[in-house]
């Protein structure tokens, strides 16, 4: 009679872990980090919040007079680096129309 | 007899467990019953028997078009991870511009450019849905900023403040700003 008593607790208990295993599917939002690195360079990092990577997803450098800088794809590690333009400028990381992210040139931390 | 003595449970923890066991067996069957309300909402608000979300912001007249805005949930950003906190809008096109919208973009502040309009709007044109990500150093006096592009090429834009789109996010911001 004991086992049994133990036993049924432990299965409820293993079917409410995995009820919680199984939550909602979440959305993956684009988003890119960039930081200044030495020499007066830029290293962009990009990628999705479910994880995934972004090799090959383009990411231009962009003036504030809209011309494109520096026109760039994320290696195959999903990170850019390129020269600080003298310019005023902003990152567009650009997965396809509306998944994007704009990092200003305020935005970018120094190394 | 003997036999029997042997055979009786010992604790009383395991005694109240033989007594009880069916009735807490119903007890647990009740438990869902709590759930049910929260889940006829989160039913009605996706199916959209109760409208377009969950607090509806008005039609927004975008150049020759309009649309008509809604928070999904009338509550706080929601955080996913690095990629920042979200808000959900819904949206649906007039019924005369279906046709002619080809894509509708959300942003706060004023788009740089078409290719930097924000975040795109997916779903049918009844009902289309969009998820913006919300810098923490947004200001109160926002901006929320909707841009259509057309097939013919034509792009629309138009701003409403964020007070006005969503209140929660705003009160969200102060609250943040506060710490």
């Amino acid at each position: 009679m004991h086992p049994r008593l133990f036993k049924t607790p432990a299965l409820a208990a293993a079917l409410i872990a995995l009820i919680g295993v199984c939550s909602q599917a979440q959305a993956h939002n684009p988003m890119c980090e960039c930081k200044a690195i030495e020499d007066g360079q830029i290293r962009c990092t990009g990628g999705f919040s479910d994880g995934s990577g972004a090799p090959g997803v383009t990411l231009d450098v962009i003036g504030y007079d809209e011309t494109i800088l520096v026109p760039g794809k994320l290696g195959a590690d999903s990170t850019l680096t390129f020269k600080r333009p003298d310019s005023e400028f902003y990152v567009l990381f650009d997965a396809g129309p509306g998944h994007i992210v704009e990092i200003d040139q305020a935005d970018i931390e120094a190394p | 007899m003997s036999k029997a003595v042997a055979a009786q449970p010992t604790s009383t923890l395991s005694r109240l467990w033989h007594k009880w066991r069916f009735h807490i067996n119903i007890l647990l069957l009740l438990v869902p019953l709590g759930f049910m309300p929260k889940y006829f909402a989160d039913a009605s608000l996706f199916r959209g028997d109760s409208g377009l979300g969950e607090r509806d912001i008005g039609t927004v007249q975008v150049g020759p078009w309009s649309l008509q805005l809604a928070e999904l949930r009338n509550e706080a950003p929601r955080p996913d991870g690095p990629a920042g906190y979200m808000k959900s809008f819904n949206a649906a096109l007039c019924d005369t511009c279906i046709d002619q919208v080809k894509a509708a973009y959300l942003r706060i502040g004023k788009p740089r450019s078409l290719r930097a309009a924000g975040v795109i709007f997916f779903g049918t044109p009844y009902r289309m849905g969009a998820t913006l990500p919300i810098p923490e150093r947004t200001k109160a006096d926002a901006e929320l900023w909707i841009t259509l592009e057309g097939w013919d090429g034509s792009m629309h834009q138009a701003a409403i403040p964020l007070s006005q789109a969503s209140p929660a996010t705003i009160a969200w911001l102060a609250q943040r700003g506060a710490k």
